[in-house]
């Protein structure tokens, strides 16, 4: 057995070498990507252009010098904020509905303790779902998204559910599943039904951490919202693209800005709510 | 007593404002415009079916493996150069290289806040300011992967190294090592499995990521994903959504069989 | 001042704000005696040993050693030539194969290439043989230290100190955490080394037999002040009671 592990480790240790090995002479061999190229004289030139441009160099109209801009970037990242407010919303609502089934000891009865045959059915789909929705990226859920709904933050939001609620989904059910059982077992001898189980055995201990995971997604759903902006579904995202296309360099520097200001925003709420709830 | 109260519900007091936030948040919709296509319903049950008839055409799929190769390569190309940024600025940012108080402070300080930056903005958007500046080139791709997810490994790391028990260090120290002696014989022995798991976890994701490279115009799982979707192949955007999926499912199967054997 | 007198206190006190850890503390140590500290918890005994190792400062009197203010005892290699530690097992890296936490004891030699060297092969593997052999574990080279028991890990220990070579050795509660027979063998193998290395020895205990049965001199202090400074020999009975005694009924 001991033999066994150590194998495993080296073996996935061999493996890792390979792949990194693989992959670099893939994109320097293969797709023939020079570092020399990157760094040429022109590409170097260029490269300053755009961060002189970012900066305003030369400009005539300096965004992020012009009190309307602002204005019209506040209103924008309002807007990413409610989008990322509403996506976690979203993915918080779909997690709620699903975790209970999902977590393997429902699964088995031992937390309820009472056993139903479909039980590893839901458990089985619901698992499904949300391996499917944690390995499709946001953007993806996105494009398909705007397929369905008119551009804005609603899209947006519910790509960057659809991304979420598999995450927030597992790490919920394996706080279910690492709950102490015994409390729980207890109520259950002095005559609980399943619901009032969960109500005053499971949610008590488990939703201060779901709290956590939930502050946790918001957060990196906060530095998302950008990218799903890009494919049109609405914030700050979409404006970066529109300047992009227009090449209105200083804008783009504006919305960064206060990309960087939201997200930061979200780091400090996330932190000190989490102390809050302690 | 009003303070004993208000421990009590503050948690009650969080969830309504949380509440209320959300529904704040809904309010930013204009609902009464509508907000589906016209055509929308049709097309959501469109791409809802052809979930379960994805294209298995042999030279979609001969595509699909090698867009999933590129989309491997550069995340793992990506999470190497990450890895080595991390562990760099991690062991910095943590501070056990100081000897003197005050350096300690400075170190933390500057190279937090350093990796606090470069994680702050999203990988895609780093792409975005690459490929602007530098042009089309896979270096977009890596380096745009290397730096937020070198930003939150080192992070992580830097906790790491902060939360490693105090006596086996002291025991080193007093037995004659440096700090670099220390950190190769103490702190980094110490942390050495979770990072790994860490890193694992990290490399799952930047697969993802670097499946929507795409985005800048490289190619990847996300560009054959955006091909098909223009040309509303829903059954080809399936197949690629798949591999994608399998891709995650067994780095996702791998970290975890390894977490289980460095338990042991 | 005497050449054999390899540790010398001098009026030491340590106050912690307004309370007094150890107050106008002296004595003399001989090179090779075999030192226990004993006394009621707070006593001072930790504190005491906290000083010897230069983890802080006395609030005033002087350290000692080898004749030398243990204050100008500044370099690190030097000072872990002089004085070597061993505490509770809480003193090794769990992470590292045995034989790295033995030869860990050899860092202040090395310098950094050799010492990243060994973690791949290891180096001094012949002195690092017989130094667990001297601890009875010579088999458990190259299994991972947080599989080991409490006892072994101790014996590991050890097994630093015979490569680090210290002149004295501070033991704080060495075998706090041991079951009786364990921390008996280890106390047994502590002071059987200091004898063959000609080795010093203070160590905190908080089992009077022990000290009696292993340690040539006793140190029993309470409420930070000397109680009695006795060979093992002549201590009796009532001073022990005296000793632990709680504080006297008025």
């Amino acid at each position: 057995m001991k033999k066994r592990k150590f194998n495993f480790m080296w073996f996935s240790f061999y493996a890792f070498l390979l792949l990194i090995g693989a992959s670099w002479y893939f994109v320097i061999g293969v797709e023939k990507a020079s570092l020399t190229e990157l760094f040429s004289n022109e590409n170097m030139e260029y490269a300053s252009k755009f961060f002189k441009g970012l900066l305003g160099v030369g400009e005539e109209e300096i965004a992020f010098l012009n009190q309307e801009s602002w204005s019209d970037a506040f209103t924008l990242s309002i807007e990413t904020l409610q989008m990322s407010i509403m996506a976690i919303g979203f993915s918080t609502i779909v997690m709620f509905l699903t975790v209970i089934p999902a977590a393997r000891n429902v699964a088995d009865g031992s937390m309820t303790l009472s056993k139903k045959w479909y039980r590893w059915f839901v458990f089985g789909l619901i698992r499904i779902s949300y391996i499917f929705s944690r390995a499709i990226p946001e953007l993806v859920w996105a494009m398909i998204v705007i397929f369905i709904f008119k551009p804005g933050i609603l899209p947006g939001a519910i790509a960057l559910a659809l991304h979420n609620f598999g995450i927030l989904g597992k790490l919920c059910a394996e706080v279910i599943e690492d709950t102490d059982s015994r409390p729980i077992r207890n109520l259950a001898s002095s005559g609980a039904n399943p619901a009032q189980i969960l109500m005053y055995g499971v949610f008590p201990t488990v939703l201060p951490k779901f709290l956590t995971y939930i502050l946790y997604r918001w957060e990196v759903i906060m530095r998302t919202t950008i990218v799903v902006g890009f494919v049109g579904a609405g914030g700050l995202g979409q404006q970066f693209k529109l300047s992009m296309s227009f090449f209105h360099y200083t804008e783009i520097t504006l919305l960064l800005i206060c990309y960087l200001i939201l997200v930061f925003i979200a780091d400090y709420i996330s932190e000190k709510s989490r102390y809050f709830v302690k | 007593m009003s303070m004993f109260s208000f421990d009590l519900h503050k948690r009650k007091i969080l969830t309504v404002f949380l509440l209320l936030l959300f529904v704040w948040s809904l309010l930013g919709v204009k609902w009464q415009d509508g907000v589906i296509h016209a055509s929308g319903v049709g097309t959501a049950s469109e791409i809802f079916m052809a979930m379960f008839t994805p294209e298995l055409s042999a030279n979609i799929l001969a595509l699909a493996f090698e867009s999933s190769w590129i989309t491997l390569a550069y995340a793992t190309a990506g999470m190497s150069l990450a890895l080595v940024l991390g562990l760099v600025f991690g062991i910095l940012a943590s501070g056990v290289l100081a000897t003197r108080k005050s350096s300690r402070t400075f170190l933390k300080g500057s190279f937090r806040g350093l990796l606090g930056f470069m994680r702050a903005i999203h990988e895609l958007v780093w792409a975005w300011l690459f490929v602007a500046s530098f042009g089309l080139s896979p270096y977009a791709a890596i380096f745009a992967l290397a730096i937020p997810y070198g930003g939150i490994l080192g992070r992580i790391f830097a906790d790491m190294i902060n939360d490693v028990p105090n006596e086996p260090i002291q025991a080193l120290q007093a037995a004659g090592a440096s700090k670099l002696q220390c950190l190769f014989y103490g702190y980094l022995p110490s942390v050495k499995n979770s990072m790994i798991s860490y890193t694992m976890y990290r490399y799952e994701c930047a697969i993802r990521s670097s499946a929507i490279m795409s985005f800048v115009g490289l190619g990847g799982l996300g560009y054959q994903i955006q091909l098909s979707l223009d040309d509303l192949n829903y059954d080809e955007v399936w197949t690629f959504m798949y591999f994608l999926t399998i891709i995650v499912v067994l780095i996702d199967g791998w970290s975890s069989l390894l977490r289980k054997r460095m338990a042991k | 001042m005497s050449k054999k007198n390899i540790i010398e206190l001098n009026q030491i006190s340590k106050n912690y704000e307004r309370k007094i850890a150890l107050s106008s503390l002296s004595f003399v140590v001989e090179k090779g005696e075999t030192i226990a500290l004993i006394g009621p918890s707070g006593a001072g005994k930790t504190t005491l040993l906290n000083m010897l190792a230069s983890n802080f400062e006395p609030s005033s009197g002087e350290i000692f050693i080898d004749g030398r203010p243990l204050s100008q005892l500044t370099d690190r290699k030097k000072r872990a030539k002089k004085i070597g530690i061993i505490r509770q097992q809480f003193d090794l890296v769990g992470q590292l194969a045995v034989i790295h936490n033995v030869l860990a004891g050899r860092l202040a030699d090395w310098g950094l290439g050799k010492s990243l060297l060994n973690l791949f092969i290891p180096q001094e593997r012949q002195a690092a043989t017989q130094a667990l052999t001297r601890v009875g574990l010579p088999d458990k080279m190259y299994e991972r230290t947080s599989n080991l028991s409490g006892g072994e890990q101790q014996r590991v220990a050890l097994a630093r100190l015979l490569m680090q070579k210290p002149e004295i050795i501070l033991a704080d509660e060495p075998v706090a955490s041991l079951d009786p027979s364990r921390a008996e063998d280890i106390l047994e193998m502590l002071t059987k080394i200091a004898k063959e290395e000609q080795q010093t020895v203070i160590a905190s205990l908080h089992s009077v037999e022990y000290a009696r049965k292993y340690f040539s001199r006793l140190i029993a202090l309470k409420n930070g002040e000397l109680f009695f400074d006795l060979p093992a020999d002549q201590v009796t009975n009532k001073q022990l009671q005296e000793l632990y005694q709680l504080k006297e009924l008025k």
